[in-house]
């Protein structure tokens, strides 16, 4: 019995965690895992971050960082932990689109706001109370403004290859509405594996349709596999893709044969072309110095961007939220839900945000930005 | 499906079935003479090419510090073991082939990264460097329980994957690595555009698995490790010492695990932990030949390698369910054909 | 301590379970409903590895199978959760079924190797079907409710999942305790034995593998309710190495382990998230899966039975209570004294050019014990072997009791009445005396899986639990019913053997050198139990080269030499017979 009760004690003490004034931030991104290569991206962002502002007013922000190793269940867990145990005001995560729907369900369950830095459906709570926003720019978006600039390029059809992941799929289904509304055509849905060693079997069938151009679904380095397969089966056409492919490696790897391929990119990634009245410049280059002295690298990625908007949306909604409510109770969450779904005209990084009541994205295709890639460096398109 | 696409699939789907072949050999090398399923095999085959990538960056491979650390470790544990037995007089000997020997590629590595370097230099050192790591982990690992079941061998070696992936995370970081062909050039064979890498692979497979047969069948290591895979007992007392020929084993494995390596990071982009998938589509084939046959190993190969290639141009999206699901009917049949054998297993 | 007590305490247990959402912080809850979920998977994953020896890295998979299907009566259906609990079940043991069918006649590694490969199949599978949400998964799964009453919140699946967990654990615990659940505890360490027995290990294979298939069924529909969302990444393989990870932390032997395990295991992987970060920062994540594995390395070179046996040995042990003599199972009419009951004809078996026994023939008759001798490599254990049916003949015929046994597996062989024990003694040592007995009359007893999880069988397991303590008594071993098995000394494991194969009832004995490794007064006492035993009217096939045990004991002997039969006869007259000199001793007896 001794031995029961002892253990029920040690259960108990998991329990401690006693409730604060301060603001309390829970930030969810993956480090290990194969989401790791974005997810530390993510980290690095909020570093930089938290490196720009600590604060609001005098009011200093607590911040804990958890890692969910890719895994949508260590999602869950980990949101539920900085809800009960470390009582947070806020979620902000996650890397993989699973884990960051995952830890959606728990903040509309747990009634806590929550700014998603993956492009995710956003779900709505069991009462339709929305407590999700999602930062990026749609996947629909960033391949509609693509889909939109082949328009202009004259392309009649295209073919498309991706990852066989949550990323595939989201870029496969976007690109479809905008093909319909321009009257073009996707001659294949092909996919691969991040691990695949050869596309050859999907770029035959590819080079069968004779497409007019190729739509890429990958990311970084194996996203180059496509390309690199293509040219070798005599593939002379133009190449489109999504901002994964801004990636240092999917140029080192690409090399030659990637050059020229048109991208869609948070207005972020070129700050330093952009003409000085774009709204992106100011901020973007803020950002760059607080990431080079956060994290002692330069950046010119887009995904840690996103974690430093967050934090901007979130610095913005808390400052009103704290008019009316104390930090560390539920009318301060509520209060901050309602601050950041009635944020308005907040500048960012990578776009102009505006939430609205019932609406999980605040952004829209001022966001985005073509960049083609020239001599290994991406090259802002007007 | 054109004649000419099929070709250009077969061809594809041999190359793959090459690296599978090599793998799959150093799998069916180890499990017959030590029982062990040595699951982090891919694991090699991907540091192999993490460090060749890294070389050719001019950066110093994280396997610098995991081969010394795994040198280190395997010391202590074999310096422990001979005091306790009393066998002082085998320090130095455990010193040179455990500490000494597995250390030399390593400093090398570690004083000449950075370095401009040659092709085969570069080849040279990453495949010293990782040849040590499969014995060291034996010594570390496995010889520790050397008499255990087949079972708990195995679901040792998967968790040392998971041990080796979660280092290879820590040491090369998320990032996939592609390095430069080992040779850029295309040749046109009866109309089929042939990459010259392709064809490497191929030839690399054919010789090595043709060297470990000469090896097997007409040397006296061959036939110790022979042996030692029909019989433990009776190999130790011919005057074999099965820890021995692990340890041989294990380096020939390393060597064609290497080998693959080497040979696919031109081909695909390689991440810390790109070699389980590679090892268990090896695995596949070596069950296709119930992991004991050579030859039946080099036809399982072959017929993943060929199976994914077509499966990808199918149907892309379930190719992974087509390979790993190959082997339901492949179990169904062996286990209708299979002879009433004593299959008595040990007890525990 | 006594039962009445021990149930006491574990009622005490189960009320401070009840109270513990009072009393814990919520996200103690949330760790106690993951580990009640994940020790439901691992529940079954002892059942199969650690009881039944069956190594499968696949658990996740059936979690994932029925996570999804629940999800998708739910969600893209739209039906009840009660629905979605009937279509995982279902799904989840018919795949099973079929997936055990294909690998479980395999070699053990077989089976294991294919189970990270279709667990790998699976993964792929969900992430690529499009009703099933692709690589994002299923959202918005709706909560379980009884009666109108949802349980969305953490505190209330709580009770839902720790009931479905404390009725498991008893069931399992029911059924490893009757006659199917010993047949499952016996399976490890190979199959002859079982099959001597009279039990389809193959049968028990299955069913044991679809049970683990159930429990990993229940783990993974209360997954998908307490999470609300579906995604291929939680039953990956990689979590079906965990679930073992937990098992084996827990101790694999032990039904307790699994919760155990899953305890101790989520707890860790709890605080390492909270205190590592603070030693090594930056990489906390890919720290964490080497310490994991080092871990999981490290129990499994120096700890293999896991933790549940040391905290068993803190635990007050209960005192077994012997089984009272009451009732008995039915008895065959042993066949009239004189009759043959088994005839071999010219049998012969061959290994590759060697003829190990070359067209042998001989008769049993009922009530005798006949001895059949011949010097080392005579071909006698080969006979043996064939007589039970554990080596296939290659010419010639067996009838036992008029009936022909020459093609029928081993099993059957012990069902129709021939019972055996083994040169090399095959005991189970984990197993008490009593228990191993009772393995015997598994051929005369019916109960199966459910009727023993749910108690039904206890009349039945009353009358052979009284059989099994009969034939300890008989054999001298009443008063250590409750020893383990491992533990008797050699002389007494054979008696042992000898008792579970009285227990079978059987119409025949065969011992296969039942003197070897004995000593004298062992010997001696053999002889007088076997002695007792044909005065009862049971008959003996002895195979022994013990010529003054075999001498003083049988009524004839058959003689082999160099796989034939040489002569046989009575004792003294074949002791007598130039040829078995010289087979023997060359000539000088």
């Amino acid at each position: 019995m001794r031995k029961i009760i002892a253990a029920a004690l040690a259960v108990a003490s998991l329990g401690v965690g006693a409730a604060q004034a301060e603001i309390t931030v829970g930030f969810v991104t993956s480090q290990s895992g194969p989401g790791s290569s974005i997810g530390v991206l993510y980290d690095r962002g909020m570093k930089a971050a938290v490196e720009y502002a600590s604060s609001i007013g005098t009011e200093k922000i607590k911040f804990i960082q958890l890692d969910d190793g890719s895994d949508p269940s260590a999602a869950t867990r980990n949101a539920r932990k900085l809800v009960e145990e470390n009582k947070v005001d806020l979620l902000i995560g996650t890397a993989t689109a699973p884990s960051t729907i995952a830890m959606a369900a728990v903040a509309n369950e747990l009634k806590v706001p929550m700014i998603a830095i993956s492009p995710i459906t956003v779900p709505a709570a069991d009462s339709g109370d929305r407590w999700v926003i999602a930062m990026p720019q749609p996947p629909s978006l960033m391949v509609k403004v693509v889909v939109d600039r082949m328009k202009r390029d004259g392309i009649k059809n295209f073919a498309y290859i991706g990852f066989s992941d949550a990323w595939g799929d989201l870029v496969y289904n976007g690109a479809q509405k905008p093909a319909e509304a321009n009257g073009m055509k996707i001659l294949t849905n092909e996919r691969y594996a991040r691990t695949d060693t050869s596309v050859t079997g999907q770029v035959l069938k590819i080079m069968a349709t004779k497409p007019d151009a190729v739509l890429l679904g990958g990311s970084a380095t194996q996203g180059a596999l496509p390309p690199l397969t293509l040219a070798e089966r005599g593939y002379k056409g133009p190449l489109y893709g999504t901002p994964a492919l801004l990636n240092a490696d999917f140029i080192r790897v690409g090399g030659k044969v990637v050059e020229g391929v048109l991208v869609s990119a948070g207005p972020v990634i070129v700050a330093e072309q952009l003409p000085d009245s774009h709204f992106s410049k100011k901020i973007s280059m803020d950002f760059r110095a607080a990431y080079q002295k956060a994290n002692g690298m330069p950046t010119t990625d887009g995904f840690s961007a996103y974690s430093f908007d967050a934090w901007l949306v979130f610095l913005d909604a808390a400052k009103r939220a704290m008019a009316t409510a104390k930090p560390g109770t539920p009318e301060f969450r509520t209060a901050l839900k309602n601050a950041i779904f009635t944020t308005k005209d907040l500048v960012g990084t990578h776009a102009i945000y505006n939430f609205k009541p019932g609406e999980s994205y605040g952004v829209d295709e001022r966001s985005l930005v073509l960049v083609r890639l020239a001599d290994g460096k991406w090259k802002y398109e007007p | 499906m054109t004649g000419e696409i099929a070709a250009i699939l077969a061809v594809d789907g041999i190359a793959s079935g090459a690296i599978y072949l090599l793998i799959g050999l150093g799998l069916v090398l180890i499990f017959a003479v030590t029982r062990v399923i040595f699951v982090p095999f891919g694991d090699i085959a991907a540091f192999t090419a993490l460090s060749l990538a890294s070389l050719e960056t001019g950066t110093r491979p994280g396997t610098v510090a995991l081969v010394a650390g795994l040198a280190v470790l395997a010391t202590l544990i074999e310096c422990t073991a001979l005091v306790r037995a009393g066998a002082l007089s085998r320090l130095p000997r455990a010193l040179l082939f455990y500490l000494v020997l597995p250390l030399l590629p390593a400093a090398a590595v570690w004083l000449v990264a950075g370095m401009a370097l040659s092709m085969p230099v570069r080849i040279a050192l990453s495949l010293a460097l990782v040849l040590p790591i499969a014995p060291l982990l034996d010594r570390i690992v496995f010889r520790p329980i050397a008499d255990a079941s087949v079972l708990l061998l195995l679901t040792v070696a998967v968790a040392l994957h998971f041990a080796l992936s979660g280092m290879g995370l820590l040491f090369f970081g998320p990032e996939g690595v592609r390095t430069k062909p080992l040779v850029d050039a295309v040749f046109e064979v009866a109309g089929l555009i042939v990459n010259a890498q392709t064809l490497l692979i191929v030839v690399a497979a054919v010789v090595f698995s043709g060297l470990l047969f000469l090896v097997f069948e007409y040397t006296l290591l061959g036939k110790a490790l022979r042996a030692t895979a029909i019989n433990r007992t009776g190999a130790r007392l011919v005057g074999i010492r099965p820890a021995t020929t692990g340890t041989i084993a294990y380096l020939l494995a390393s060597l064609l695990a290497g080998i693959s390596g080497v040979l696919i990071a031109p081909v695909t982009t390689i991440f810390y932990d790109s070699g389980f998938l590679i090892g268990l589509k090896a695995f596949v084939g070596a069950i296709i030949a119930g992991m004991t046959s050579y030859p039946g190993t080099a036809l399982g190969s072959l017929l993943v390698g060929l199976l994914e290639s077509y499966s990808s141009f199918w149907s892309s999206a379930y190719k992974e369910v087509v390979v790993f699901g190959i082997l339901i009917p492949v179990l169904l049949w062996r286990s209708l054909s299979m002879a009433a054998t004593d299959d008595e297993e040990t007890e525990e | 301590m006594t039962a009445a007590q021990l149930r006491l305490a574990g009622l005490g247990a189960i009320v401070l379970l009840a109270f513990f959402p009072a009393i814990l912080s919520p996200f103690s809850i949330t760790l106690l409903n993951f580990i009640g979920i994940y020790a439901l998977a691992v529940l079954g994953l002892v059942l199969l590895t650690g009881i039944g020896g069956m190594l499968s890295f696949g658990q996740a998979a059936f979690v994932g199978i029925a996570a999804y299907a629940t999800a998708w009566v739910t969600v893209k259906q739209g039906y009840s959760p009660w629905l979605g609990l009937a279509l995982a079940l279902v799904l989840t043991a018919a795949i099973a079924a079929i997936l055990g069918g294909v690998t479980l006649r395999l070699g053990g590694h077989f089976l294991s190797l294919s189970t990270i490969a279709w667990g790998l199949a699976i993964y792929f599978l969900f992430g690529n079907l499009p009703m099933l949400g692709q690589f994002n998964g299923i959202s918005d799964i709706p909560p379980i409710s009884i009666a109108g009453f949802s349980l969305a919140a953490s505190q209330r699946i709580y009770y839902l999942i720790w009931i479905i967990l404390i009725v498991a654990l008893v069931l399992a615990a029911n059924l490893l305790g009757s006659r199917q659940g010993r047949a499952i505890r016996a399976l490890r360490g190979g199959r002859i034995m079982v099959e001597s027995l009279g039990i389809d290990p193959f049968r028990i294979k299955l069913v044991t593998f679809v049970l683990a298939a159930l429990l990993s069924a229940l783990s993974g529909w209360l997954y998908a309710h307490m999470s609300r969302f579906v995604s291929p990444a939680p039953f990956d393989v990689n979590v079906g190495i965990l679930y073992l990870l937990m098992a084996m932390v827990g101790g694999m032997g032990h039904l307790s382990g699994a919760v155990l395990g899953a305890t101790i295991v989520t707890l860790l992987r709890n605080s390492i998230q909270d205190y590592l970060p603070k030693i090594a920062f930056s990489a906390s994540g890919q720290v964490e899966v080497v310490v994991f594995a080092v871990l999981f390395i490290l129990l499994l070179q120096r700890a293999r039975g896991g933790l549940a046996p040391f905290a068993l040995r803190y635990l007050p042990r209960v005192q077994p209570t012997p089984p009272k003599l009451v009732g008995a199972l039915d008895h065959r009419r042993q066949p009239d004294r004189g009759t043959p009951i088994l005839a071999v004809s010219e049998a012969t078996r061959r290994f590759g050019g060697l003829v190990a026994v070359n067209s042998v023939s001989f008769e049993v008759e009922a009530g005798e014990i006949l001895g059949l001798i011949g010097p080392n490599g005579a071909g006698k254990t080969t006979m043996f072997n064939l007589i039970t049916g554990a080596l296939p003949l290659d010419q010639g015929r067996i009838a036992f009791l008029g009936r022909d046994i020459t093609h029928l597996p081993q099993r059957l062989i012990a069902r129709a009445g021939i019972a055996r024990t083994f040169q090399h003694v095959k005991l189970r040592p984990h197993m008490t005396l009593l228990d191993t007995v009772l393995l015997g009359t598994y051929g005369r007893t019916s109960s199966g899986f459910l009727g023993g999880a749910l108690l039904l069988d206890r009349a039945e397991e009353h009358r052979a639990e009284a059989e099994a303590m009969r034939q300890l008594q008989r054999v001298g071993l009443a008063d250590r019913a409750f020893d383990l098995a491992g533990n008797l000394p050699l002389g007494n494991q054979r008696l042992l053997e000898i008792a579970r194969a009285l227990a079978a009832d059987p119409a025949l004995l065969v011992l296969d050198e039942p003197a070897a490794g004995l000593r004298t007064a062992e010997k001696a006492e053999l002889t007088r139990l076997l002695q007792a035993l044909r005065a009862e009217g049971l008959t003996i096939l002895l195979v022994e080269h013990d010529m003054d045990f075999v001498m003083g004991l049988v009524d004839r002997t058959v003689v082999m030499d160099f796989g034939s039969k040489l002569c046989e006869g009575a004792p003294d007259a074949v002791r007598a017979d130039p040829r078995v000199q010289e087979a023997y001793l060359g000539g000088v007896v």
